[in-house]
């Protein structure tokens, strides 16, 4: 082999600059990523929802107008959202509680059926939840038989007539978010009220919300209201530490919720 | 033929029976939409069912055809952004009380009537020190108004001083 010393350094130095250049340099030739100059954000359809805790109420009007709406029996204590009351004391306890799912409201200072004295209440918040439509949701890839999926908008629906059950979607959502419909024997949860959504309309928990806490939106759409706050303010999701990427965000959350 | 075989057939069958019965019982329509085999495994006729799903909550757009003073008023008082449907909504279909059968001369399947009871105002105005403390509305923010119900007039419906639909008190001699 004729191989000169000239020829021996030039090649070793592209070598070891070759080496080094991380992969993640090359993700620029990744088609994504070279429409990411052209758009700056992804122009892809998805659905997410919007909390702001701040004006929360706990009035649980929300509740009432999303069980009539999905049909869910009003007097179970099951439930497609709820509003959860976290009450920190002034010695340090935290008490939770959701009567009901709050389908009746809060209209009492009694965290848990005992009652507190106002004065002994360092701080409180209700904190309305609902299925977070995760970009990997966790539940959907336990389904033995194909009936629960994510559409093409990122809404994470159950298929009735396909769903045999078993269960293992309830015991595997992090946030809680599904339940056993005791009417069609079925797994359940939030659809977004996919039934408005997709004929223009707002979810029955948005429109029945007084004070503003809920919205739904396009989450890539520049004009939706759910683009410009998780774009500006301070926004945060339920354990994020699950890796689900949930798509449900919260304005003022505390430490204290879980 | 050897005797060896025979499992062998056996087996073919069994895997052809499997195979003819997943044809007739599986939908034509279950597939993997963007090859996403992980999360969009399914019968794509359930997405349609979905979106079929009846619409129960038409808003204020529906209760104005007929209640167009009720609506103009509440729209312009403390309570423009409470729905009717909040308040005249039913969860118990025995207390439906609407004169008119909403669901067959409308098709609209909400039960409706009145609540007067003192529950239903508490859900928002029970003194809770952790309730948000103002409200927003088309007029300005102003003081969110909580009363503590034990003491505020203990035992008397709200309606009998409060009118809902102007967020004030009900004007006399009329």
């Amino acid at each position: 082999m004729n191989l000169s010393r000239r020829k021996l350094l030039k090649m070793g130095l592209l070598a070891v600059c070759g080496t080094v250049i991380p992969l993640s340099a090359l993700e620029i030739f990744k088609p994504e990523a070279a429409a990411s100059l052209i758009h700056p954000y992804s122009e892809k359809k998805r659905w997410a929802f919007v909390v702001d805790t701040t004006k929360c109420v706990g009035c649980g009007m929300c509740v009432k107008a999303c069980k009539l709406e999905n049909e869910v029996p009003f007097d179970t204590d099951v439930q497609r959202t709820w509003v959860e009351r976290y009450v920190q004391l002034k010695n340090g306890e935290v008490i939770i509680d959701s009567p009901h799912g709050a389908r009746y409201g809060f209209t009492k200072n009694d965290p848990q059926g005992h009652d507190v004295d106002e004065a002994e209440v360092a701080k409180g918040l209700f904190v309305p939840k609902l299925c977070n439509h995760c970009e990997k949701p966790s539940c959907v890839q336990v389904c033995p038989v194909g009936a629960t999926y994510k559409t093409d908008d990122g809404v994470v629906l159950v298929d009735r007539k396909w769903c045999i059950g078993c269960g293992y979607c309830i015991t595997n959502c992090p946030y809680f978010a599904r339940f056993f419909h005791p009417i069609t024997n079925t797994a359940d949860k939030c659809t977004f009220c996919y039934h408005r959504i997709t004929k223009g309309l707002n979810t029955a928990c948005s429109d029945a919300c007084a004070f503003g806490v809920r919205k739904i939106g396009l989450i890539n759409d520049p004009s939706s209201e759910v683009f410009k706050i998780i774009n500006t303010e301070r926004v945060m999701v339920l354990k994020p530490e699950y890796g689900n990427e949930p798509h449900v965000f919260y304005i003022g959350l505390d430490d204290i919720v879980r | 033929m050897s005797h060896a075989w025979r499992p062998v057939f056996v087996v073919l069958a069994v895997v052809v029976t499997m195979l003819v019965v997943r044809v007739i019982f599986v939908p034509s329509d279950f597939a993997a939409k963007n090859g996403d085999y992980k999360y969009q495994w399914h019968r794509l006729a359930s997405e349609q069912f979905w979106k079929d799903f009846s619409v129960k909550h038409k808003g204020r757009e529906f209760c104005q055809q007929c209640h167009s003073e009720l609506v103009d008023k509440i729209k312009d008082s403390g309570h423009q952004n409470v729905q009717c449907e909040n308040c005249h909504a039913m969860s118990d279909p025995a207390k439906k009380s609407h004169p008119i059968n909403l669901k067959e001369d409308f098709g609209y399947l909400l039960d409706i009537g009145v609540d007067r009871s003192r529950e239903l105002c508490k859900r928002c105005h029970a003194e809770l020190s952790y309730r948000p403390p103002t409200y927003t509305t088309t007029k300005g923010t102003v003081k969110f108004k909580m009363i503590d119900p034990t003491k505020h007039n203990p035992g008397v419906e709200c309606v009998m001083c409060h009118d809902v639909h102007t967020a004030g008190f009900k004007t006399t001699g009329k």
